[in-house]
């Protein structure tokens, strides 16, 4: 059988057995509330998992108890013992039939119309067991004998013994029971090591030595194996979701395409199914209410195919698992009525919510936000469901929506016991776990392409044309202050959290790769915001493993979950497509290229123009001085000098060359150079290796004065931190001036929503509003959510394009 | 009445912990600082596989810390699933409670106040009876 299929089974019985106790409770009292919504929650999931394995009379069955049920829940209808009757019968049919599908058995045709008619049902209709209406002739008005005990007379067709069980090939344990073995092999394995010391210390002895290590073989792999009982990857979740999303969009008119990251993740079996069918609920919101239909995303200038986005993240004791859609985004004003209507909220109340509360209303009780119930969703229940299994393993589940660009769902789930991928590191005297999921790639601060920068108080780091801030991990853990001299002795840890957010951890050393099992710790440390856990080396010393997303968050306001995009990170993108370049030859004749669109024009000047002495190199062009570069490679020829006119869209350097040779498309890597500052790497272009300039260092190691013609000026927030490191550099970037304070009529400027605007003394021609919290923005009149580099960039462009116009 | 105690010296002053929350007394051999921890919080330490979390008891009250000796010893509680290993000064015997704990008018003085369940009578004179969990929560939970 079907790993799945097998697991449906187990679930499905594991949950009758637990409900069996409820559905009693419940006979004896129907106006229990607390029994119906447990009733109602297995029912439901039952539906949700027959949806996805095609079993149409089961969820035919679940669906038609599940409506019933929640007409009681809604108040629209009294449970009473008719009703009870008719749901435990479909109950008992469900479980007969779970029990055919273990067998791999046909269950006999009929009789489910009976059960689902009873649930209807008038005062007068008692059904008994399920089994028996089979047999029975069509009499609705039949009258049954107690509940449960009537079926297996008339089952002589199909009698039970026949369905013999299949020979069990797995057994259930209790977890605990697989930590305590757990426990106890990795005590082996410590005395294992020390045992090894000391055997080392008293010198070759063959006799032993043997066994020894047969010991240590066998112990190996008992606890790889110990390992994989409880852990199970992501992958195995996630491989079930495709066909899932399928089914659904194909239900529901809708194309979906799904994307995964983090599949890699493994986390404890036991979290694996508590995280099913919260998963399943939330892709069932996703693509019948969040995704829109082909026609309406086309015209809201979406792809028509719309994206289901799963990244998974693993950070000591917790597994961050986003799920984020690019739909419509949750309908905040439906919400609010819906809440209203079920008399969850007065209007009062849903008025002073702010957007943020109302996307939280999605987890009530009740609260749905579809006006037809379909079979998919929208019967108002998933999402309360959703979130009480959730919490109920400890986890923690929230929100963030965008009107018209997509929520995400981003559920937070702890891990009693895990094994993870980690980079020791070291600061000070000790060493330091880091998740090795979350880093990127390590260089050292030495190397050439590596520039430190400040700006107010944040270092910045800018790497491969990447320009993220960098934290001293001495300075986080508050254990050594670093000179400025110090930071090239540093190695540098990017790391790229879930949020796809970048920084640059320095640290004193990285010392290797190694698996460790995190445990969780004690209440105190946790409160320092700095580690998500620790482990054991291997001589048994602990360590701590660092909780980067906090870090990131305290220190950097980061948000791991926000759907914050960096600075950065569109470069990065880029630079994988393929860049035009120019080859020119240099000076000394050798083939090298530039970015063409580090390019503006080619100049040939005389020899005159140019203007040469000791260090500084200038060449004259049309009455303005050019700092002159390339003059390394070799001397001037005599008379005419071709130069390159080099931007970066600000300020202006001119670049000698022999000739220009051609233009071509960069496709291939760019491997990175460690000896030349003032080459970005090697390329390969045609089947030569050419060297590329890089145009950072050209123009860091220029102090040019700025073209100040045709550069539109930009106005930010003199007094924000952000605005200076984060926000600077990207309005430079997208071809602005940085305005000066005040005083000066800029063309653009920007404001934070957060902070109270002065009296400007200077006129701007537009103004752009920024602001910290994604749920307002867009809401009134343009304001834009700081991260939102799209916004950004277009909002600037509509500037310019308006000056120009 | 056969409570029994753990008997030891925390801040030059003798206290005690009920023997049942203690699991084991160790001698503190290494200690992994933790950096960004309260003061009270030494660090870790290993015992076996696990890792416990080194509370030095002195800090933890608000008290002066003493001066190391050479044989650290610690008694291994466990709280809320936690595991801490609470360094004395010098732990002695396992003895029994002769009385309940009962307040004493006054007080026990500032720090010792607010991590002790009361004082009690044993064979070596009065005592007082420390509450661990209160122990763990460290000086600051008393502001906060």
């Amino acid at each position: 059988m079907d790993d799945l299929l097998a697991d449906f089974v187990a679930e499905t019985r594991e949950m009758l057995e637990a409900s069996g106790g409820e559905i009693v409770a419940w006979e004896a009292d129907p106006s229990d509330r607390a029994r119906l919504d447990t009733i109602f929650r297995f029912v439901h999931t039952v539906k949700g998992n027959c949806g996805f394995f095609d079993f149409p009379r089961l969820e035919k069955l679940s669906h038609a108890a599940e409506d019933a049920l929640s007409e009681c829940r809604a108040g629209r209808r009294e449970a009473d013992s008719a009703l009870v009757s008719a749901v435990l019968a479909i109950i008992d049919r469900i479980s007969e039939m779970t029990d055919a599908i273990e067998a791999g058995e046909e269950f006999p045709e009929g009789g489910d119309d009976k059960l689902i008619a009873a649930l209807q049902g008038s005062d007068d209709i008692v059904v008994a067991s399920a089994v028996m209406s089979e047999a029975e002739p069509a009499n609705d008005q039949h009258v049954g004998e107690a509940d449960g005990d009537a079926g297996s007379d008339n089952e002589s067709s199909a009698p039970k013994p026949a369905r013999a069980q299949a020979v069990q090939r797995s057994i259930r344990l209790p977890v605990d029971l697989l930590d305590e073995v757990m426990k106890g092999v990795s005590d082996m394995v410590l005395a294992r090591n020390d045992l090894s010391r000391r055997l080392r210390e008293a010198g070759e002895q063959p006799t032993i030595d043997g066994p020894f290590d047969r010991l240590s073989t066998i112990l190996a792999d008992v606890r790889a194996a110990i390992t994989r009982m409880r852990m199970q990857r992501l992958e195995h979740l996630f491989s079930s979701l495709p066909r899932l999303v399928r089914d659904l969009s194909n239900e529901l008119g809708k194309q979906v395409m799904v994307d995964f990251e983090g599949g890699e993740v493994e986390l404890d079996r036991e979290m694996i199914e508590m995280v099913r069918d919260p998963l399943t609920h939330i892709i069932r919101n996703a693509i019948d209410h969040g995704i829109e239909g082909p026609g309406e995303r086309l015209k809201n200038g979406k792809r028509e195919i719309g994206l289901l986005r799963f990244a998974a993240r693993q950070a000591g004791n917790q597994i961050s698992l986003v799920v984020s859609d690019d739909g419509r985004g949750i309908d905040t004003g439906r919400l609010a009525d819906k809440a209203v209507a079920a008399g969850l909220y007065s209007q009062s109340e849903v008025d002073r919510m702010s957007d943020r509360r109302k996307h939280l209303l999605i987890f009530e009780p009740g609260l749905s936000t579809a006006n037809e119930v379909s079979s998919v969703s929208g019967r108002g229940v998933g999402m309360d469901v959703v979130r009480a299994n959730i919490e109920r393993v400890g986890g923690s589940i929230d929100v963030v929506s965008k009107p018209g660009e997509g929520a995400s769902f981003h559920l937070k789930l702890p891990l009693t016991l895990s094994i993870i991928a980690a980079l020791t590191v070291g600061a000070g005297s000790q060493r330091y776990a880091i998740p090795r999921s979350y880093v990127e790639e390590i260089v050292f601060g030495s190397s050439s392409n590596v520039e430190f920068a400040t700006a107010g108080d944040r270092r910045l780091v800018t790497f491969r044309d990447k320009r993220v801030p960098c934290l001293a991990l001495g300075d986080i853990l508050g254990i050594d202050e670093i000179d400025d001299a110090e930071w090239d002795s540093k190695t540098l840890v990017l790391i790229r959290l879930a949020s796809d957010d970048v920084f640059a951890l320095a640290v004193d050393r990285v010392f290797d790769h190694e698996d460790v099992v995190v445990k969780p710790i004690a209440p105190a440390v946790m409160e320092t915001r700095l580690y998500a856990g620790t482990t054991l080396l291997d001589d048994g010393r602990p360590m701590m493993l660092l909780d980067l997303p906090s870090i990131a968050t305290n220190r950097l306001h980061m948000g791991e979950g926000r759907s914050t995009e960096v600075v950065e990170e569109e470069v990065v993108e880029t630079g994988r497509k393929a860049v035009p370049i120019m080859l020119f030859a240099g000076l000394d004749d050798r083939k090298r290229a530039v970015r063409l669109d580090m390019v503006r024009r080619i100049d040939t000047v005389s020899r005159e123009a140019i203007d040469i002495e000791g260090q500084r190199a200038q060449a004259v062009i049309d009455g303005s001085v050019f700092t002159l570069l390339g003059l390394e490679f070799g001397e001037l020829p005599e008379d005419r000098c071709r130069l390159l006119r080099l931007t970066d869209g600000e300020s202006e350097v001119v670049y000698a060359v022999n000739e220009v040779l051609d233009a071509a498309d960069m496709d291939g890597e760019i491997i990175p150079s460690q000896y030349d500052p003032l080459i970005e790497g090697v390329t390969l272009i045609g089947d030569s290796l050419v060297p590329v300039l890089d145009g950072h260092a050209l123009f860091a190691r220029q102090r040019v004065q700025r073209r100040t013609d045709e550069v539109l000026s930009c106005r930010i927030p003199g007094d924000s931190d952000w605005a200076r490191t984060i926000l600077e550099p990207l309005v430079e970037a997208a071809g602005y001036r940085i305005a000066a304070d005040d005083g000066e009529d800029a063309d653009v400027e920007i404001q934070l929503a957060e902070i109270a605007q002065p009296e400007q003394s200077a006129s701007a021609r537009s103004v752009i509003r920024l602001t910290q919290d994604p749920d307002t923005a867009g809401a009134d009149g343009g304001t834009i959510y700081r991260y939102d580099r799209d916004g950004l960039l277009a909002a600037l462009k509509q500037a310019r394009l308006g000056r120009t116009a | 009445m056969t409570d029994l105690l753990l008997q030891c010296l925390v801040a030059g002053r003798h206290a005690a912990i009920p023997a049942s929350d203690v699991q084991s007394v160790i001698e503190i051999e290494e200690i992994t600082p933790i950096p960004g921890t309260p003061d009270f919080i030494l660090g870790l330490t290993a015992l076996r596989s696990q890792a416990l979390t080194v509370i030095d008891c002195s800090l933890a009250l608000g008290l002066a810390k003493t001066v190391a000796e050479d044989d650290q010893r610690a008694a291994v509680v466990e709280v809320e699933g936690h595991l801490y290993a609470l360094l004395v000064d010098a732990a002695y015997d396992v003895g029994e409670a002769l009385s309940q704990p009962v307040a004493v008018p006054g007080g026990f003085g500032a720090g010792w106040q607010r991590a002790a369940r009361g004082m009690v009578e044993t064979e070596s004179g009065p005592t007082l009876l420390i509450d661990t969990s209160s122990l763990i929560a460290g000086p600051m939970a008393e502001a906060a």
